[in-house]
């Protein structure tokens, strides 16, 4: 790190706003290193230009961030209080928000400069950065399932084979145009569809799924059917949270072996996996205290 | 409700959630005056607030509250 990171100048400006959110970041501040800085300088460039595009700047990108925290401060109230989500239906939760542009569109540009700010999706974007490159050579065709803003997109578009087949499919309108418009890569195809309402003649080698899992009513119906998608030898890349209340999350894993159970049921054995905790607690605490965790994984099939 | 009432009645909200009987609160505090005052903290604050005042916030009433004073002001809105 030095203090010409532009980095900086977000967390700085999160600051003045909002004191109290700029204490926690402060403090998972010490688990980054210099290729953090160098790889958050180097988005924010990119999107920096993005954003002109669209005729705004990054303090467009920070209210959005922190409208995407107030819903969150809401979402956790409820959930301390009563020991569950807000939503509990894919029918509400559709409404509210992928299909309302108006929520959508800070929800994924807050979301967006989240990965770089919150320690726990900083790490789990590394972790697949550091290791989907040894799936290059084996993927010839790849599909994203609910790629939201793109980053994992764009990641896999650079290291991916220049022949090998990319589609993406996600129900909402934002998020697409928000992932192309970001990336404007011509050979990622992307299809707007619920994806249990996607059906296609072909298998995938490679399957990314990252925060989804905890979108549907039954994830368990949700992981058969990327077992059907999937390649005999195929490999599925995905993360989901638990304890972690927003306005679109329904299905509350409690802890990590809820994940592995329903992993396991579906037809798939895990090949590497990780977590994090979104605080920067002694593990024990934060287990009691149901501090939000990321989990993340790369399986194949039984 | 006089903001004072609703001042003395936050304070042992706040003495209790952090669990520090020395915190004062004054309107212009904010949480880089009051150490234990974060993410984690503000969300039982919140509950902490809804359950002694009896009442409820929605999502848009809780947003950007900077200081005690703003606190005090959403609080007072509820009367
Ligand atoms: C929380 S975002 C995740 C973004 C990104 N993949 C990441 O990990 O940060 C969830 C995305 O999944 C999409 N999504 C939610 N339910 C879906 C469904 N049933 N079918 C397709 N896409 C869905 C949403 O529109 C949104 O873009």
């Amino acid at each position: 790190m030095n203090d010409k990171n532009i980095i900086l100048d977000i967390y700085n400006k999160i600051a003045e706003k909002s004191p109290i959110h700029a204490k926690k970041l402060k403090k998972n501040m010490k688990h980054y290193n210099d290729v953090y800085f160098q790889r958050s300088d180097d988005f924010i460039i990119k999107y920096l230009k993005f954003l002109n595009t669209l005729g705004k700047d990054i303090d467009y990108s920070i209210d959005c961030y922190l409208k995407m925290l107030d819903d969150i401060i809401a979402e956790d109230t409820y959930f301390k209080k009563f020991g569950k989500y807000s939503s509990s239906s894919f029918e509400e939760v559709n409404n509210r928000v992928y299909g309302n542009p108006n929520i959508m569109e800070y929800y994924m540009h807050g979301l967006l400069i989240s990965q770089f700010l919150w320690k726990q999706h900083y790490q789990i974007y590394n972790y697949f950065i550091e290791n989907i490159k040894e799936y290059s050579n084996s993927t010839n065709s790849y599909l994203e399932i609910g790629a939201g803003h793109g980053l994992y997109l764009s990641e896999a578009v650079k290291i991916l084979d220049k022949n090998a087949i990319i589609d993406v499919v996600d129900i909402s309108e934002s998020s697409i145009n928000l992932a192309k418009n970001l990336i404007n890569n011509d050979r990622i195809n992307f299809t707007l569809a619920n994806i249990f309402d996607f059906n296609s003649n072909k298998k995938y080698d490679f399957i990314t799924m990252g925060e989804v899992l905890e979108h549907v009513e039954n994830p368990l119906s949700l992981l058969l059917k990327l077992n059907e998608l999937l390649n005999k030898n195929g490999t599925l890349y995905i993360t989901a949270p638990t304890n972690a209340p927003t306005i679109d999350h329904i299905y509350l894993f409690k802890n990590i072996n809820e994940i592995k159970s329903l992993l396991n049921k579906a037809g798939f054995k895990i090949e590497k996996d990780i977590y994090f905790y979104a605080e920067d607690l002694p593990e024990e605490m934060a287990e009691k205290m149901e501090i939000a965790l990321m989990y993340g994984a790369f399986l194949k099939k039984i | 409700m006089e903001q004072i009432d609703i001042i003395n009645k936050l304070n042992n909200i706040f003495r209790e959630v952090m669990d520090n009987e020395d915190i004062v609160i004054t309107p212009e505090s904010s949480a880089n005056d009051i150490e234990e005052w974060d993410s984690l903290t503000h969300v039982q604050l919140i509950i902490a607030i809804e359950k002694s005042f009896n009442i409820r916030f929605k999502s848009s009433e809780i947003r950007n509250w900077k200081n005690v004073g703003e606190m005090i002001e959403a609080i007072q809105n509820k009367f």
